[in-house]
């Protein structure tokens, strides 16, 4: 174990720490709202909290992932041919589908991946947004697990895609049995990818931040 | 000891003294708890042993076909790298891209960059390059899909399974190695000690 120091934080002592490599360094005196500060080590850029803009561009990230939300689940995501005769499934069909054919396993699978957790994701990201815009100081540890969590299950949303990609990779036998990709699969991708560059945008150090303030000087 | 507190926990940001500990043991934040630093024994070799085997599971998991289907006397086979070009050849381009990035482009990145960091550890060698390299690996890492495009194999096998005669290719063995030898690299390493190894080599030396 490594002693904790009198000094709180990075920030208190003015220091600023590189969110990529953990380097430490000082904090210049000034640095206008458009400067850039690289890290001395890595060369990743370098957020200051200061000239934080992480809530807005969060804030930006999430409404275009919830607006692409609609079509990803309105349009059909593929179709299955048969013998010339098409059919057009969206996420929600597909696992419907699936639960008809009695694989519920897979509906489950195909369920929690493409549609609980993309959900999971826009409302928790929205709701950590307004506890840092509304300085809440309710439970941080786990407001900090639950962007944790945000973060980690994001990316499993794009299995659908790869699904995808595999059955239309190979069922190919023209007129017989084909399967093609729809539009639907294209927003689908896009609300995982804004929705995972949403979660990155996220300082999440502001949730930690509002909740110190609080604390009685040691 | 007087020294002022040199390492700051990358969650919350409370301050710490760096003090080495025995092999085995993990320093926590005091705060919030989370791991701040390992020792672990051999760390570097056994990343590197990963690291190689590795890459050579990643050639033959893209050299050999993953999957095939065989329905009424045709015979459909898919590569690694054919699981994309569906996506280009029905013309959602962005889309082929960004399979291609997820599951070879990035992964392949991975296993380079972690190549070149034990490497330049190991040898003391000038750590410039390799830090470039291990910075954007820690950038690049959540957008590696390996694991999840397996999941994404195993459903799709699960779906075709009564519809049609399936064949298992070779690569598939291969790619559930590759998925497993990564993991492993990954959760052995310590980003702390690889970044504390790779200053201590690295010319350019900030200002203080
Ligand atoms: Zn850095
Ligand atoms: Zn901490």
């Amino acid at each position: 174990m490594s002693n904790a120091s009198e000094l709180h934080t990075a920030h208190d002592a003015g220091l600023v720490q590189c969110q990529v490599c953990g380097n430490l360094s000082k904090a210049p005196a000034h640095l206008s709202k458009y400067d850039v500060m690289s890290c001395p080590r890595c060369g990743a850029r370098i957020k200051r909290r200061e000239q934080n803009n992480s809530v807005e561009v969060t804030w930006a990230l999430l409404i275009a992932s919830t607006i692409l939300y609609i079509p990803a689940n309105m349009l059909p995501v593929m179709s299955v041919y048969m013998l010339g005769k098409g059919q057009p499934d969206t996420i929600i069909s597909g696992v419907l589908h699936l639960l008809e054919a009695g694989q519920w396993p897979l509906a489950l699978i195909v369920f929690v991946a493409s549609v609980f957790v993309p959900l999971l994701k826009l409302f928790s990201i929205a709701f950590l947004l307004i506890s840092i815009q509304r300085k809440s100081r309710w439970r941080p540890h786990d407001r900090m697990r639950l962007y944790k969590i945000t973060e980690y299950v994001g990316r499993w949303s794009m299995v659908d895609i790869f699904v995808i990609a595999i059955l239309t990779g190979l069922v190919q036998f023209g007129n017989l049995a084909r399967i093609e990709a729809n539009a639907g699969a294209f927003s689908f991708a896009g609300v995982v990818v804004l929705t995972m560059f949403a979660a990155r945008m996220l300082d999440e150090h502001l949730i930690w931040d509002i909740s110190r303030k609080e604390e009685p000087a040691a | 000891m007087n020294q002022s507190p040199n390492i700051a926990c990358p969650e919350c940001g409370q301050l710490h003294h760096y003090r080495p500990i025995a092999p085995g043991q993990t320093a926590f934040c005091t705060f919030c708890g989370e791991t701040l630093y390992r020792n672990r024994t051999h760390m570097i070799d056994a990343v590197m042993a990963l690291t190689l085997a590795g890459l050579i599971l990643f050639v033959m998991t893209n050299l050999f076909p993953l999957l095939g289907l065989r329905a009424q006397g045709q015979e459909q086979e898919m590569h690694l790298f054919g699981a994309s070009m569906t996506f280009w050849n029905q013309e959602y381009r962005i889309l082929a891209v960004l399979i291609v990035l997820n599951i070879i482009v990035f992964p392949l990145f991975e296993l380079l960059a972690l190549l070149v960091v034990t490497l330049t550890i190991r040898n003391h060698w000038e750590s410039s390059f390799a830090i470039f390299l291990y910075r954007w690996m820690r950038e690049i890492k959540p957008w590696g899909m390996l694991e999840i495009f397996m999941l994404g194999v195993l459903v799709a096998v699960v779906k075709l399974g009564d519809v049609a005669t399936l064949i298992i290719g070779t690569s598939l063995w291969s790619f559930a190695g590759l998925i497993v030898t990564m993991t492993a690299a990954s959760s052995i390493l310590d980003p702390f000690t690889v970044w504390r190894e790779l200053d201590k080599t690295h010319k350019v030396k900030p200002h203080e």
